[in-house]
């Protein structure tokens, strides 16, 4: 009886107390965009490395082989595509803020792949993709904190299987000339350590037009600054408090709850990373 | 009334295109119009240049679409195509003669 009046849509997730959003990519983007590095006067004066971090698309998921797959529940899903060169990044940013300092925990099913532009297995041609929360304190604020959470698929020639966590980003830079803007580079290659657990292995499946759907979850608490752990399908890690880049705060942007996904090329190939749907609850 | 879905990705900013050229492939089959809007940035002395609409079935191999339409010639200016019924996949393609460059932010409006 309970499966049966379930909503299958919501009926795969596992929220906490409220849900702040649930996005079915089936319904539109949902405030899904662009990631873009801060300037002053001129594009030319961003860092370098968030200067091209690619618009997010609605995808069908149509292969030159064997035609549209569609989403896990539905058509569309979201959609990053790096360039095609070698450590290009797609970042896909939703901006919100908090009204208590509560857990929040965010769920999705997503899957990645390489383009399909050769005709063989691909394996090595994702190098990562991840999830990060930038946040803020809110009233008297005392730090800007932001958990990352990457899956490192290859690097080189090797791969890795592994998922990462990040405990320190660069230093800032200034930005133009009014002593009123700043700028960091998180996803750098720098700084990555490996959560302990065993190497994860996700369902590649054999073709590079071939594409299975996975669950993930991540969790934190606001008011502990903790980064509690995360699952990805039968993986859990629910060990020690994960390490995360802190910085004092910074002066506006009090209550941030800001979620971005991200993903990597390891080729001079696009990588896709697709999200069928993601849900964001908490406890507010 | 639903109001029809619209989106505006920034398939290109800041991106110098000198000889062949092709904007990002955009997948947009939810989309039944689309524009591409081309604003110039930069431009060389005495700038002329083209592009032309492609579509495709699986963003890696592209068809041409209708003729060309000028790049805009001036800091600011802009340009644009139109395009309908165009499947899975839209992107904008050519090649500046020697001499010509131009620095875009490319604007593809969707709409349902």
């Amino acid at each position: 009886m309970t499966v049966i009046s379930a909503d299958p849509r919501l009926s795969r997730f596992d929220p906490l107390r409220r849900i702040y959003f649930y996005d079915d990519f089936d319904d539109g983007m949902n405030g899904w965009s662009e990631l873009i590095g801060n300037y002053e006067r001129s594009l030319d004066s961003m860092l370098p490395e968030y200067a091209d971090m690619r618009p997010p698309m609605l995808s069908a998921q149509s292969m030159w082989d064997t035609g549209t797959a569609g989403s896990m529940q539905g058509t569309y899903s979201l959609k990053l595509a790096s360039r095609a060169r070698a450590g290009a990044l797609a970042t896909s940013i939703k901006r919100l803020t908090f009204r208590r300092r509560g857990r929040i925990q965010l769920e999705c099913y997503f899957t990645f792949k390489p383009e399909a532009s050769e005709l063989r297995l691909s394996l090595h041609d994702v190098r990562a993709f991840g999830i990060l929360f930038d946040l803020q304190d809110g009233m008297n604020p005392e730090y800007r904190w932001m958990p990352h959470l990457r899956y490192l698929n290859a690097s080189g020639d090797s791969m890795v299987n592994r998922w990462q966590m990040k405990g320190a980003t660069r230093a800032f830079s200034k930005i133009g000339d009014s002593g009123e803007t700043v700028s960091h580079f998180h996803l750098g290659a720098e700084n990555w350590e490996d959560i302990d657990l065993p190497p994860q292995t996700l369902a590649y499946n054999e073709i590079a037009t071939k594409m299975n759907w996975h669950y993930l979850r991540v969790s934190v608490d606001l008011a502990a600054r903790s980064f509690l752990g995360f699952q990805c399908n039968d993986l859990v890690y629910e060990g020690a408090p994960l390490s995360y880049i802190k910085m004092p705060a910074m002066p506006n942007l009090n209550c941030m709850l800001n979620t971005a996904f991200w993903v990597e090329t390891n080729r001079d190939k696009r990588a896709f990373f697709y999200l069928d749907s993601v849900l964001l609850s908490g406890e507010f | 009334m639903a109001l029809r879905r619209s989106y505006t990705a920034i398939v290109e900013r800041n991106a110098r295109w000198q000889g062949d050229f092709a904007s990002e492939p955009y997948e947009a089959a939810w989309a039944s119009e689309a524009i591409f809007f081309v604003r110039a940035l930069e431009v060389s002395d005495a700038f002329t240049g083209s592009a032309r609409l492609q579509i495709s079935a699986d963003g890696m191999h592209w068809a041409d679409e209708g003729g060309y339409f000028a790049l805009p010639a001036a800091a600011d200016a802009v340009s644009f195509c139109r395009a309908r019924h165009f499947g899975g996949w839209l992107r904008i393609a050519g090649a500046l003669a020697p001499g010509n460059a131009i620095t875009v932010l490319v604007s593809l409006v969707l709409k349902e």
